[in-house]
């Protein structure tokens, strides 16, 4: 249909300018979302009318800045037993609606790995804004595609896949399908692949090392792979890269959306014609600056099925509107690590991606699997769960002392290390990610 | 303007899943049209099952069986109807006990051994789980031992080739569809190895097609297994 050749797959929304980017901001945001969600979601109604805000006093995005109340997570669980509601109270539209038979198709979840999943409600919508991230890492029509999710998150993929006219090949995320993974990527030389996470990586590198399969040739078809679930290590980074795979790392956009990073992997980029994105301060309600730590806060501007509306999404990150070098005009978000993960030792503040890397160098814990034993923010010891593949040389206790060593080498705190085979840690999956934080 | 301003034209192969066949994992790419005509098999099926308007349908499944379950998906839409999505895993199994308890489905198929042992490990109650739910579907032998050992009902999916056939609530037999596919015992007669053949165009076709499923066909459309 288009070039293959261009470098964006929707250049003239990827590319737009700031000021038509903020003016459709607003025209989605005040004339449609606001009141759309007001009149029919039980929990953005009631959290309005508690602090005493009405749509129509909400004229102009500084109104929207400084008038519209937060709602997070809690809140949702919150309205979900106290109205036996799976929705929590976000649903716009009813499921038993006539009209709406063959639209509303079905409810999928998050991923629960820090509680019960939460439904989410789904509609036919067709490719998803993924397709400008699928072209950016270089899938063209014509092309087969590794499609390596779960069920849960739906048939959106596999229709943004087709959406650039490529050919999703199915494959699960699981060790158990890693030889066919293997296999399929010699044999269909698929370009594009969503998505690798840390667990699947180990799980590839366990099966490079049982059997003679070069990696380098394996994936040489591949132009581009995201890499999603939890952020990557260096060294895992660096393994990853010596197989010939360029990774684009993905990001949450705060349960409205995703962000991903495009070649000049500075930023994940996030797409401001379909989220409102703020950045404030962790503990109040003041916007930071540009490019400073700060709290996601994130609207959709497209969803109304079930909208979040200044969604508080307890991620730290670093957000900057300034231009990317890629040519792409919309904002880009850097992780920093979730807000209920910190905790402070001595008033030192230590998020696990903080200790990722310490983790990883020790060559027993390279997976990186660990979780902070966390009984509140201020903490007199910082306490780590840490997974291992083998006991290493000299035994468990040298083990414990290499990697208590690295993490109070990076993070300043002397740890306190409990050791655990990796597959203790794996089986509190889901299988692209582990719980970061413990309370026990 | 949502999303992409427009897409590229789709591809002739929709997708490609695989057929297993024992150890076997063939890629088995298949067309826009194989899924919809699919589709249109699968709803009887599902009906059979007591799925009607307004209910919901839990499909325990994995990526690689997308060409299977994703005309269910579609089945479900067009009996008005709902589904909803778990990884056929011990480490998802959580997942399948919590939208049991959250969405109350009608249906819950393709429960297997994997997803057994991860909430016999979780230190979950079989029957408790699934009790709640008025048909309840194994996707593999040890499955409906298991739960059937705990006083359940328990109705069967058997995958064969590129298609399924279900149990419904009201027979003993599994179902699958004379008019698209010719279903045969390599033993003529009595139980061996399932063929397949298609009877409808496919993307990839099936001739006499050895599944490695071993049933009995008691008449087109209805076969037992053994």
């Amino acid at each position: 249909m288009g070039d293959p050749n261009r470098r964006m797959f929707s250049p003239e929304i990827e590319a737009m300018p700031r000021e038509d980017i903020e003016r459709l901001q607003e025209e989605k945001l005040l004339g449609d979302l606001v009141p759309w969600a007001y009149e029919r979601s039980g929990l953005i109604r009631e959290t309005w009318d508690a602090a005493g805000v009405k749509p129509a006093d909400i004229q102009s995005l500084d109104d929207f800045h400084e008038k519209v109340p937060f709602i997070d997570k809690d809140a949702i669980r919150s309205y979900r037993d106290r109205h036996d509601d799976p929705y929590g109270g976000l649903l716009c539209l009813d499921p038993a609606d006539p009209k709406l038979r063959g639209v509303f198709s079905a409810i999928f979840s998050t991923s629960g790995t820090t509680g019960d999943p939460t439904p989410a409600p789904y509609a036919g919508r067709g490719p998803s804004m993924l397709v400008r991230e699928f072209w950016e890492a270089g899938t063209r029509p014509g092309d087969h595609f590794m499609h390596c999710l779960f069920t849960f998150r739906g048939p959106g993929i596999h229709e943004t896949i087709r959406g650039i006219g490529a050919t999703p090949v199915f494959v699960d995320h699981q060790p158990e399908d890693i030889g066919t993974l293997l296999r399929l990527s010699r044999e269909l030389r698929p370009t594009g692949w969503y998505t690798m996470s840390g667990p699947l990586l180990m799980m590839i590198e366990q099966a490079l090392q049982a059997g003679d399969v070069d990696p380098v040739d394996t994936f040489s078809s591949y132009t581009g792979v995201i890499f999603a679930g939890e952020p990557l290590g260096p060294r895992a980074r660096s393994r990853v890269e010596s197989w010939g795979l360029e990774l684009f790392i993905q990001t949450s956009l705060g349960d409205v959306g995703a962000a991903t990073e495009c070649a000049e992997h500075d930023g994940c980029h996030f797409w401001e014609d379909c989220a409102f994105v703020e950045t404030l301060d962790p503990q109040g309600t003041d916007a930071v600056g540009d490019g400073e730590r700060g709290e996601l806060v994130s609207t959709t501007l497209v969803d109304k099925i079930a909208p979040l509306i200044r969604y508080r999404s307890d991620d730290l990150v670093r957000v900057t509107r300034e231009p990317c070098a890629c040519g792409r005009t919309h904002g880009r978000v850097t992780p920093l690590g979730r807000k209920g993960d910190e905790v402070v030792i001595d008033g030192v503040s230590v998020l696990p991606g903080d200790i990722w890397g310490a983790v990883e160098l020790v060559d027993e814990t390279q997976a990186g699997l660990f979780q902070i034993v966390r009984t509140g923010c201020e903490m007199d010891a910082l306490r780590l769960r840490v997974g291992y593949a083998n006991e290493g040389p000299k035994g468990l206790a040298d083990l414990k002392t290499r990697v208590t060593d690295s993490v109070a080498s990076a993070v300043g705190v002397q740890p306190e290390i409990d050791l655990v085979e990796n597959a203790v840690l794996l089986r509190q999956g889901p299988p692209h990610k582990i719980p970061r934080v413990t309370k026990a | 303007m949502t999303f992409a301003a427009a897409y590229e034209d789709p591809p002739v192969a929709w997708g490609v899943g695989r057929v297993v066949v024992g150890d076997e994992v063939i890629p088995w790419p298949v067309s826009m049209r194989d899924i919809d005509d699919e589709t249109e098999s699968m709803v009887p099926r599902l009906a059979a099952l007591g799925l009607a308007e307004g209910g919901l349908v839990l499909i325990v499944s994995l990526l690689s069986d997308t060409i299977h379950v994703y005309p269910f998906e579609q089945a479900a839409g067009k009996l008005g109807a709902l589904y909803s999505s778990a990884d056929r895993s011990p480490f998802d199994a959580f997942r399948t006990a919590s939208l049991i308890r959250q969405l109350k489905p009608t249906v819950v198929m393709g429960i297997d051994r994997r997803v057994l042992d991860g909430l016999v490990d979780a230190g979950r109650d079989l029957y408790e789980v699934f009790a709640p739910v008025p048909a309840v579907v194994a996707a593999d032998d040890d499955a409906a031992t298991r739960l059937a050992a705990t006083g359940l009902t328990v109705r069967r999916w058997l995958t064969i080739g590129p298609t399924s056939a279900l149990q419904p609530l009201d027979d003993d037999a599994l179902v699958y569809d004379p008019t698209r596919w010719e279903i045969e015992s390599s033993n003529v007669g009595a139980s061996g190895e399932l063929v397949i053949t298609n009877l409808v165009d496919r993307l990839t076709p099936c001739d006499r097609f050895r599944t490695g499923r071993r049933g009995e066909v008691l008449e087109p459309g209805l076969l037992r297994t053994t």
